[in-house]
């Protein structure tokens, strides 16, 4: 038989025989392919940064024809609901007991002042105990007293400025649509990296590792027997997720669909690389296991600009999340599904995660000594 | 090729400043059965690896199946069986997979290797639990698979780190009676063992204390040797005492206890059963039976271990 052929024969068998583990253990399936799905249905529905029915406490000290029609204004939609309407002890006992998030207070001579040309002034205060949501309620308020004061304007003239705000890609903000791509990405990058690191450290926990190395089994090829299995198995999730964001949250493809899985395929490389790294410098299932959760999951989780736009960290973490390869995949990915970019936009994206995956995967490969010590 | 398919020159390993193994040379034939002895942690486990090419010798040379161990490492690997300390079989697979496996890990594909995973089924005597899962068997039938693992490639040279060790008897023989076929039929069997009667199937001993090879030889020219005169096994109560007031005698060469008993090494002019006897019912031991008997493997080792200072200088 030739060499290239005895290669094939073996990187096969290995293959093959990583694959039958598989079929016996219907839990390395389940960790591979339901619980990203589950974790995906629960972080989409659960997770979600669109607020509305946030308690607010009115204190009305005006009680006028104008007062009343700015109470209107801020509690008509869906965003505020009137939790009470009193005065201000009161107002400030239920945001410390968490029954309302913020209070509306109109001055005694609301009307009177704006009545007689002078700024109504109204006060709002805040619970700021979570910054993402005192955010979010300022934000809403301030939306609903400039629509009110442009209301009053309009009654008299034309406001001589007004701003019409187009949004792209995502006009209604859904949550959905940010979170589900970003998702899919920190799922494939635990799953992948556990799978490999579980799989090599098993054989060394067994003691296979070293039958292994008194055959001519290559380290090549046993990277690769290891690797291509879960490579099949992580295009799998990602077909998966990419199918659950399509058909549960809606979630489009506006781009190319080969060049997704592309993207995901260099991106799996990466992840795949990483286990087997792990595992070959640990040695112990439980070790790659924490190891292997850590390193995949808080990166992909904090840094890859999933949750928190990577514009807004701190500089050394900016410089962090740049040898990160998540956050290149969030990009690549929230760019092909949601606005439709193509190779001349994402190909920065493409090259780093090119050359993450070819880097770990020799640093692993070449750490794998098959000598035992 | 060469008749010698194990030439050990001068092998040495250090990790650190613990010498694993001292200074070791031997060889073994085409076909020979080589039995390797010695105590846990005395170099048996390193000095198969080395022969092995899964590590290498600091200091000596070895050649394997005609092949340097330190420059042809691929070489050897592909001419040799190895069958490690816990075989490490895949437990979740049945029988059938991991000899597909291991066969596809030598290389080994298509309707001959089919054909001679059948053979080896047949060889041994495996082909009810070809497709059990292997965790589900005991442990004589899964040492059985790691020999079958170890020979799909007919090696050359077939290395055995322990391998009856936790294995009960009736499979042990049945698994020797392999070893001994595969011998007969031109592989060389190199085997680890602290079983001392299993030691007696092979054709030469080595023996390792403290990572030197400080004994060498057939089974019957080792028992000569470190066991001369004639051995008397002996029960009885209160035999400590007494036999320690007999070590003194003349003709006594050695008093060693031996489960509930003693052995005896005596010179054959001078003791007999029943003078033996006479002499411990004398110096109080009660209820005294001797019977003369074959000097074991257990009376060699014993007595290299007691004195091998003065075998390494033979």
């Amino acid at each position: 038989m030739t060499r290239p052929m005895r290669f094939l024969v073996r990187v096969g068998a290995m293959a093959s025989k990583e694959v039958m583990h598989i079929r016996r253990d219907p839990r390395t399936l389940y960790m591979a392919l339901a619980m990203p799905v589950v974790m995906l249905l629960i972080f989409g529905f659960g997770v979600s940064f669109d607020m509305d029915r946030i308690p607010l406490v009115v204190l009305d000290g005006d009680r006028s024809v104008a007062s009343r029609a700015l109470v209107r204004a801020v509690s008509a939609g869906h965003e505020f609901v009137i939790a009470a309407d009193s005065d201000e002890a009161t107002a400030l006992r239920m945001i410390r007991r968490g029954q309302a998030l913020a209070a509306l207070a109109i001055p005694a001579d609301y009307q009177r002042d704006l009545a007689a040309g002078r700024d109504g002034e109204v006060q709002l205060i805040v619970d700021g105990a979570d910054g993402v949501v005192a955010n979010q309620i300022l934000a809403k308020i301030d939306g609903l007293v400039r629509a009110e004061s442009l209301r009053r304007i309009d009654l008299a003239a034309e406001p001589p400025l007004q701003v019409k705000v187009f949004t792209l890609f995502n006009p209604e903000a859904r949550s959905a649509l940010f979170m589900v791509p970003g998702l899919a990405v920190y799922l494939l990058a635990i799953a992948a990296v556990l799978l490999t690191a579980l799989t090599v450290s098993g054989e060394w926990e067994r003691g296979s590792m070293e039958q292994l190395f008194a055959s001519p089994v290559g380290r090549l090829e046993i990277v690769l027997g290891k690797l291509l299995p879960y490579l099949g198995l992580g295009m799998l999730q990602l077909l998966l997720v990419v199918a659950v964001g399509a058909v549960i949250f809606d979630v489009p493809i506006r781009g190319s669909v080969a060049l997704l899985f592309f993207v995901g395929f260099l991106f799996l490389a990466g992840m795949l690389g990483q286990g087997l790294f792990i595992s070959v410098v640990a040695r112990s299932q439980l070790v790659a296991t924490q190891a292997g959760a850590l390193s995949s999951l808080l990166p992909s989780l904090l840094l890859s600009g999933m949750l928190v736009p990577i514009e807004n960290m701190p500089r050394i973490l900016q410089a962090l999340s740049s040898v990160i390869p998540a956050r290149y995949f969030v990009h690549a990915m929230r760019g092909i599904m949601l606005k439709g970019s193509g190779l001349s936009i994402l190909w920065t994206d493409l090259v780093a995660l090119t050359i993450f995956a070819l880097a770990i995967l020799a640093l692993a490969t070449t750490r794998f000594r098959r000598k035992l010590a | 090729m060469s008749e010698l398919s194990i030439e050990a020159v001068h092998l040495s390993r250090r990790f650190g400043s613990f010498l694993a193994v001292d200074d070791v040379s031997f060889s073994a034939a085409r076909g020979e059965i080589f039995g390797y002895l010695g105590a846990n942690g005395a170099g048996k486990s390193t000095t198969i690896r080395m022969l092995c090419g899964l590590l290498a010798p600091t200091a000596g040379e070895a050649r394997v199946a005609g092949f340097d161990v330190k420059t042809a490492p691929e070489s050897v690997k592909a001419s040799i069986g190895y069958m490690s300390q816990k075989f490490s079989l895949y437990l979740d697979l049945p029988v059938r997979d991991n000899l597909d496996f291991f066969g596809g890990a030598y290389g080994l594909s298509g309707p001959d290797f089919a054909a001679r995973a059948d053979e080896v089924l047949r060889l041994c005597d495996l082909e009810h639990e070809r497709d059990a899962i292997t965790g589900s068997l005991p442990g004589g039938i899964r040492q059985r698979l790691a020999l079958g693992c170890a020979i799909l490639h007919r090696p050359a040279v077939l290395f055995l780190d322990e391998p009856t060790a936790g294995v009960d008897p009736v499979s042990r023989r049945h698994f020797w009676r392999l070893i001994r076929r595969l011998a007969r039929e031109g592989t060389t069997i190199f085997v680890t063992t602290h079983y001392l009667d299993e030691a007696e199937y092979c054709g030469r001993i080595g023996l390792m204390v403290d990572g030197r090879l400080v004994a060498l030889d057939t089974p019957a020219a080792l028992k000569r040797r470190y066991v001369p005169g004639r051995v008397l096994s002996v029960r009885g109560r209160n035999l400590a005492s007494a036999a320690a007031s007999l070590r003194s005698r003349p003709g006594i060469i050695a008093v060693e206890p031996f489960g509930a008993g003693l052995h005896l090494q005596v010179a054959a002019e001078n003791w007999n059963a029943d003078s033996v006897a006479q002499a411990l019912a004398s110096a109080g031991a009660q209820a005294v039976e001797v019977e003369s008997g074959e000097p074991t493997l257990e009376d060699v080792f014993l007595a290299v271990v007691a004195r091998p200072r003065e075998v390494r200088h033979d």
